[in-house]
């Protein structure tokens, strides 16, 4: 099955740009990489099983993306880490906090503790979408906790 | 709140500024776009195993045009291009549609003592006449290096294809990962790790 390019942007713009940015740090590549993962979408006739499939699929094209978009050391007027923070408007502080704090911790923690906080991916899904071992998976997120629990204390839970 | 809530508060401040367009005719000029992109990305990776530093690209314009012969998919092709002073580019070629078609790119060479200088026309060039890897609507998968052509869609294994290029005078060895970019070097396979 497929759905049409337009559905699933309105859909899914955010959620990718929110991975792509995860990855990349910056906005104006993240916004680049989920154009870049539509325009793989819209390019290739690929068949899903179902839009869960199709998710998927997108979310590992823009990090597949995002990563090479890093590597490439593709250079614009970037805004950093810190100024772009500056236009964001969070809630509350501890909303800005945890925010730096998952930034800052390295790119394999980052996308990990991503998926599973904000998509709702369970370690198994994570696994496959990333192509590595469930173990692999858990190790990272167990180290990403314990990094994040460091660095805020109190606002951050001990949790399985 | 749950780590979860908390993380979804906090995260739930990203939002893309809405210039991301899906109109057809811009998503088929951003897919040559990306193509070339791939490929810049393709010249930094090889400048790195040569230890010859690391490359920045990035997108402006300016400069004087002039004519040369550019292989898209396996074919050569007349195309005019505008070095710019701070070593971009601007590149305009025929489509097979007949329609003008433009693409944009360039950027910096980075020194090894970390200063930048703008990429020369020769570095351009060779950064133009890097392997293309194109993923066909028919689902096929094509490499095309100069004049060649070569279909690797039933070579991928657990998602990773090993293909030798050459011109004739310069072999290329690619790893590539089914949609998920490729790299390349004169000496040897490089792992998919390397850049997974």
């Amino acid at each position: 099955m497929r759905l049409p390019t337009q559905e699933l942007f309105e859909k899914y713009q955010n959620n990718l740009y929110a991975v792509a940015f995860n990855v990349c740090r910056n906005a104006e590549d993240a916004e680049d990489v989920v154009q870049d993962t539509f325009i793989q979408y819209y390019s290739i006739r690929k068949q899903f099983d179902n839009e869960q499939h199709i998710r998927a699929w997108l979310i590992r094209v823009t990090i597949n993306k995002a990563k090479n978009m890093n590597r490439t050391f593709w250079r614009k007027n970037k805004m950093s880490l810190e100024d772009y923070m500056e236009t964001l408007l969070f809630e509350t502080p501890e909303s800005g906090e945890l925010f730096e704090a998952v930034m800052n911790l390295p790119e394999k923690y980052r996308i990990v503790i991503h998926l599973f906080y904000y998509e709702d991916y369970s370690v198994r899904e994570i696994a496959g979408i990333l192509k590595l071992s469930e173990g692999n998976i858990k190790v990272r997120l167990s180290r990403a906790r314990s990094l994040l629990k460091d660095k805020l204390q109190e606002e951050w839970e001990y949790d399985e | 709140m749950t780590n979860r809530e908390k993380y979804k508060q906090a995260f739930s401040v990203l939002h893309t500024s809405g210039r991301i367009s899906l109109e057809e005719e811009r998503m088929v000029i951003m897919k040559k776009k990306a193509r070339f992109q791939a490929t810049a990305a393709a010249v930094a990776v090889c400048l790195a195993f040569a230890g010859g530093g690391s490359i920045a690209y990035a997108a402006d314009i300016g400069g004087v045009q002039r004519t040369i012969q550019l292989w898209v998919h396996g074919d050569q092709t007349d195309a005019n291009i505008v070095y710019n002073a701070n070593g971009s580019y601007d590149l305009w070629l025929e489509g097979d549609d007949g329609t003008r078609k433009e693409l944009h790119g360039g950027g910096v060479a980075i020194e090894d003592d970390g200063t930048e200088r703008p990429l020369t026309e020769e570095e351009i060039m060779d950064h133009l006449n890097q392997p293309e890897v194109d993923y066909r609507e028919d689902g096929s998968v094509w490499v095309y290096y100069y004049d060649q052509k070569t279909d690797i869609t039933d070579r991928f294994k657990d998602g990773v294809c090993y293909v030798k290029v050459s011109n004739g005078e310069k072999t290329l060895y690619m790893t590539i990962l089914y949609e998920g970019g490729w790299c390349s070097s004169p000496h040897k396979y490089e792992s998919p790790d390397s850049f997974r």
